[in-house]
């Protein structure tokens, strides 16, 4: 999901990302792991500044994320998936994870498939939750989810516009600490209640 | 708030208010929704007048102008909704007022319980009101065994204190020469005369008594 929100500022680039090597993983283990973690940081924070909650990978290639069109360099849909492999995996900090989608399984594997970046991780993204609805006196408050990700109260906090699946999984950290419950009242939307 | 942390449990209330919220949102996205064909009726009403083509674009204007209309209900419809939602909200909040209100009377009555009515406090009252006269008799009693002696020798003692914290008030010290008449004179000689003649004496009857004793 590329769709980058309004953006106030734009974006700054780190300094590697207009130095052509990049775009290319280099096969010497050093380079490419210090390599990796760049990238990391970079897709991190780029999608932090955009808003941007899940990749879908073969759409994100033709942004400027993977492809720099001053240098005309891209990074080809390979080394993207290593890169975000290696995010994924726990010396990436679990920094991303692909999302399946079960039935599709081959689809997926061709074009690359979706995949949440967590610049912050459903942990962290609970705690984020919990510290807005104590700051803001809503506990014990019936909230939609639909309101936390689009309501006004929140317009202003780092999860408006959050990806509706994403929020879904912070809650359930919620719920596992015992500080949320999420229901539903037969309806089709869901409601959360934080303690 | 209040009662509400005892229990983790979703009452039929919460579930109740989540479906008026649940109403609220999708009015919220049906405004939304026509908020975008009102833009897209806009654009294609300029792109036909644009095109010279006024009908059309009047048929798009009219349009946008209907789901305005909509626009303007759902407002309505969105803040009875949101009314209703808060007033059920402050309801709760009042229930657990009541309910707090209630158990501090509980914990009052119980107190007041145990201290055994009113009767008990004024029983209490008047025996301490008692004890303290004849606490008062006693002190009266052994305030005047103080003797007299007793509070001068009192007045003394503070007097010294006085005196050390506030040091001895001294006369001014003479800035000259004192100037003696001549019978000044006189009278100091013979002063002086009458003392050591005293003195001399005094020597006398010591030297004797030894001899007494």
């Amino acid at each position: 999901m590329a769709t980058s929100a309004e953006t106030t500022t734009a974006f700054q680039y780190p300094p590697h990302y207009s130095f052509p090597p990049f775009f290319t993983l280099q096969p010497v283990a050093t380079t490419r792991s210090s390599q990796l973690q760049s990238w990391s940081t970079f897709i991190q924070s780029y999608c932090r500044h955009h808003r941007i909650f899940s990749l879908s990978l073969i759409d994100a290639l033709s942004t400027p994320l993977f492809h720099n069109t001053t240098l005309s360099r891209q990074l080809a849909l390979r080394d993207a998936k290593a890169i975000l492999t290696w995010m994924a995996s726990p010396e990436g900090g679990h920094r991303a994870e692909f999302i399946s989608s079960g039935s599709k399984k081959k689809a997926d594997e061709s074009e690359g498939g979706r995949v949440w970046i967590y610049w912050r991780r459903p942990e962290e993204w609970a705690q984020q939750l919990e510290d807005w609805v104590d700051r803001t006196g809503q506990k014990g408050v019936v909230l939609t989810l639909y309101e936390i990700v689009e309501g006004e109260a929140s317009a202003r906090e780092e999860f408006a516009g959050m990806d509706m699946e994403l929020l879904r999984m912070s809650l359930g950290v919620c719920v596992k600490r015992g500080k949320a419950q999420i229901f539903s009242s037969g309806g089709e939307g869901e409601g959360v209640k934080f303690f | 708030m209040g009662n509400s942390g005892s229990s983790n449990k979703i009452s039929a209330q919460d579930k109740a208010i989540l479906d008026m919220k649940n109403q609220r949102d999708k009015l919220r996205q049906y405004q939304k929704r026509i908020t975008v064909l009102t833009d897209r009726e806009k654009a294609i009403a300029k792109e036909c007048l644009a095109r010279g083509d006024t009908n059309r674009a009047k048929l798009a204007l009219r349009r946008k102008k209907y789901q305005e209309g909509l626009i303007q209900k759902t407002d309505a419809q969105l803040a009875q909704l949101e009314q209703l939602t808060s007033d059920v909200e402050f309801a709760l909040v009042q229930k657990d007022v009541l309910y707090g209100l209630q158990q501090g009377t509980a914990v009052l009555k119980e107190i007041h319980r145990e201290m055994g009515g009113i009767e008990n406090v004024e029983k209490l009252l008047g025996e301490n009101a008692e004890a303290r006269a004849y606490q008062e008799e006693i002190s009266e009693l052994l305030a005047n065994k103080m003797s007299n002696q007793d509070e001068d020798e009192v007045e003394d003692e503070l007097e010294a204190m006085e005196r050390e914290l506030n040091g001895p008030i001294l006369p001014e010290p003479p800035t000259k020469q004192p100037e003696f008449t001549p019978e000044q004179k006189a009278q100091m000689a013979r002063d002086r005369a009458q003392r050591r003649a005293r003195e001399r004496a005094a020597e006398q009857e010591q030297r004797a008594e030894p001899m007494l004793a």
